[in-house]
């Protein structure tokens, strides 16, 4: 990038510093260099873009995306998940170790970040297996792994069963002040399930895994980051007492965040309808009370980040009687406008709305953007806070089309995208 | 203090002993390093004496150094061949100890693999009893050796920053030496992964340090732990490698302490794993050697210390299943 580039006449929206005003940004060399009212029209600039009054804020950072690079490039790369999250206003995302080989070791975390760097769009950290294999035997180099760039540690979709082995790698974990993020599952009970055990699945004589599943291993989980004052992330939470439970340790003093799913927020059980395998997701679609309870936990500021928990899948895999169909949903590019439009239907403030989306990620994982800051990096989303449309899956991006938002009315487009200063996505 | 009377029967270790307990061996052990550097090295102190060695686990240095120290001191020394022995036919420690208590030593020297199980055996026998180690509890003639090492070298161990590296979790040196080198005075660290941080070792009265270079800073002497290898896989370590990168001790990281600090290892040594070979054999910086001998020479202070304290005549020895 050489040159200035001015954004104006844009609705200014930054959740770190809770700015909401109009105004412009100025960006020399991929950075913000100015921000506020005075950047207009007649600010000196070889490049001036003309927002229309649209939304301008942060561009995102998701913490949970699966790609199949590599090992199953048939149901998304680097390159292709790049693509779908310029086009979803996502500038940085985390890619889990759950590939094939799993990125367990310095040199797979080094691959993802090389091969990221030059044919993603967007910015690509890899996270490192808390455990070799993703088996939850052995540790895994946590210390060397870091220091090639992973920027969590986890053990994926595949919950570590052993407390001892979940243990000792957390209190290895915190000798390097490593963040460690579980989601919290208890195989015991939710092998083989399909949806949110109950009523509703029982009359769609459907296996459902019951809430306990996520319950227990969520206490144990953050039993375990108190004694050893390991950084937590509880992963993917999806009901009123996992969040609570949460919101307990960490009013006792724990080192602990959660993320939820943003079809956790948008969808209950009944969305499963009628044997969509599309809804086939882990964590499962929950009871409405729980979705409610999430959301007001959005409102107050409990949940630190919401995540796509995008995972693509191709149809060979979804295309199958929903017992036998692959977990997992595409989520990239619906990730904004699904927050967007929760906060239309729920009234909850944009800023708000944002905040788990750009600067909280970016402060858990101490990356220097998610906000509108002079000096942060120019990753920046244009979008459209309220325009309707209807998701239509085949428009999507993602080289897997699974996406459980496919035939939904959403609200908020993005109009473009930026990374460091350069425009990676513009809608047509 | 050479009115001073050792006031214990047993050295079971370094918990339990004063200043002036330590400091008593320290200074009979410095004389015996004059007569092991002298070309007859007689003394003949426990003449007439028993010294049983008694090594449930493996050991070449600490079992040869008893064995050394027992005779210099002209005392009659047998080692036991425990590994090949009754026990591994299913006698019981205190049956064992029971039989060894018959043939009336004067001095039982143990080693067990069980911490406490020295402890047991001591409140089961009519002779003193030296620790040489029980599990990952003590092992105080350990302590003492490093401790004489130390003050040779620098005088007074009051006011050194002193740094023990490495698998403290399993580390039976690493807590005599805690408690040693804290009495003398000493400001104890401990550097080491999480995982082999014992819980509660901040109450240790020893400061606790996850990253070496900082762990190192200012440090007069750094004692060197030795890494088991079953510990690297996996389950405490993740490998032998990351070990080395983050707590092995290379010259890069020694320069994070005071110039000319020394080097302790209380052996054997894993090359490349917790030390590196241009260290570990430094001329001027590593005492690894020097440890060795000043082991003979605490181990007979020790065993002299301990026979004086004997009462005059030993009663007979109780049946097995006599209480205690």
């Amino acid at each position: 990038m050489t040159g200035r580039t001015a954004i104006y006449n844009a609705r200014l929206l930054d959740p770190a510093s809770g700015l909401d005003t109009n105004g412009g940004i100025l960006i020399e060399n991929g950075l913000i260099t100015d921000i506020g009212p005075q950047v207009s029209k007649t600010t000196a600039a070889d490049v001036k873009i003309d927002a229309k009054g649209k939304a301008l804020a942060p561009g995102l950072i998701d913490l949970r995306v699966k790609t199949g690079e590599p090992g199953a490039e048939n149901k998304e790369t680097l390159e292709t998940a790049g693509e779908a999250a310029a086009a979803g206003g996502v500038t940085t995302f985390i890619v889990m170790p759950d590939t094939e080989p799993t990125l367990d070791s310095v040199a797979l975390v080094d691959f993802i970040k090389r091969r990221a760097d030059s044919v993603a769009k967007v910015k690509v950290h890899p996270t490192g297996g808390l455990t070799l294999g993703l088996e939850g035997a052995k540790m895994s180099e946590i210390g060397l792994i870091k220091q090639a760039g992973a920027v969590f540690f986890t053990n994926g979709d595949k919950p570590v069963e052993d407390a001892g082995v979940l243990r000792r790698a957390m209190s290895y974990a915190a000798s390097f002040d490593a963040l460690v993020a579980s989601r919290p599952d208890t195989p015991a009970l939710s092998k083989n399930t399909v949806m949110n055990a109950g009523a509703f699945a029982a009359r769609l004589g459907l296996r459902g895994a019951p809430p306990e599943a996520e319950w227990i291993a969520l206490e144990r989980d953050l039993m375990l980051a108190e004694t050893t004052g390991v950084r937590l992330l509880a992963d993917c939470i999806s009901t009123e007492r996992s969040l609570a439970a949460v919101e307990r340790a960490r009013e006792a003093g724990v080192k602990v965040s959660c993320s939820v799913a943003a079809y956790s927020l948008f969808f209950n059980e009944l969305d499963v309808g009628d044997y969509l395998t599309y809804c086939k997701v882990q964590p499962p679609f929950r009871v409405e009370s729980d979705r409610m309870a999430l959301i007001d936990g959005l409102k107050r500021g409990a949940i630190d980040t919401v995540v796509s928990a995008h995972d693509p899948q191709p149809t060979e895999d979804k295309r199958l009687p929903i017992s036998d169909a692959a977990y997992g949903a595409v989520g990239l590019e619906t990730l904004l406008p699904a927050l967007l439009s929760i906060a239309i239907r729920e009234e909850i403030p944009l800023l708000a709305a944002l905040k788990p989306i750009t600067s909280g990620p970016a402060d858990l994982l101490g990356l220097p953007q998610g906000r509108l800051a002079k000096g942060a990096p120019a990753d920046l989303v244009l979008f459209d806070p309220t325009a309707p449309w209807a998701c239509d899956r085949d428009d999507l991006s993602s080289r897997s089309k699974n996406s459980p938002f496919d035939g939904r009315k959403l609200e908020g487009k993005v109009l473009r995208t930026w990374v460091n200063g350069a425009t990676v996505f513009e809608r047509g | 203090m050479a009115d001073y009377r050792f006031p214990h029967r047993h050295l079971l270790g370094i918990e339990g002993l004063n200043r002036l307990d330590i400091e008593t061996l320290l200074e009979l052990g410095d004389r015996y390093v004059e007569l092991n550097r002298s070309r007859v090295k007689h003394a003949n102190t426990l003449a007439g004496q028993t010294l049983v060695n008694l090594f449930f686990e493996n050991s070449t240095r600490t079992q040869g150094s008893f064995e050394i120290a027992g005779r210099r001191l002209g005392a009659d020394v047998v080692t036991m061949p425990i590994a090949t022995s009754s026990v591994k036919k299913g006698e019981t420690l205190i049956d064992t100890a029971m039989t060894l208590n018959s043939m009336r030593p004067d001095l039982l020297v143990i080693r067990h693999g069980s911490s406490g199980a020295v402890k047991l055996l001591s409140r089961k026998v009519d002779c003193a009893v030296v620790n040489a180690g029980d599990g990952t509890h003590e092992h105080p003639t350990q302590a003492l050796l490093d401790a004489l090492t130390i003050r040779r070298r620098v005088g007074d161990i009051g006011g050194m920053r002193i740094a023990i590296c490495g698998d403290i979790l399993h580390s039976r040196v690493a807590r005599s030496n805690v408690a040693c080198l804290n009495m003398l005075g000493a400001e104890v660290r401990l550097i080491a992964p999480r995982t082999l941080t014992p819980p509660g070792a901040d109450d240790w009265g020893a400061k606790v340090f996850t990253d070496m270079r900082e762990g190192l800073k200012g440090c007069d002497v750094v004692m060197m732990l030795r890494l088991q290898q079953e510990r690297m896989d996996g389950a405490y370590l993740p490998s032998a490698r990351e070990f080395f990168h983050f707590w092995g001790l290379d010259e890069e990281k020694l320069s994070h302490a005071k110039p000319g600090a020394f080097v302790m290892h209380p052996g054997p040594m894993n090359r490349g794993v917790e030390i590196e070979s241009g260290i570990a054999d430094h001329k001027t910086r590593s005492l690894i050697t020097e440890q060795v001998e000043m082991g003979v020479a605490i181990r007979m202070a020790v065993l002299e210390t301990l026979a004086k304290n004997a009462p005059e005549t030993a009663k007979a020895p109780a049946p097995a299943g006599a209480k205690k």
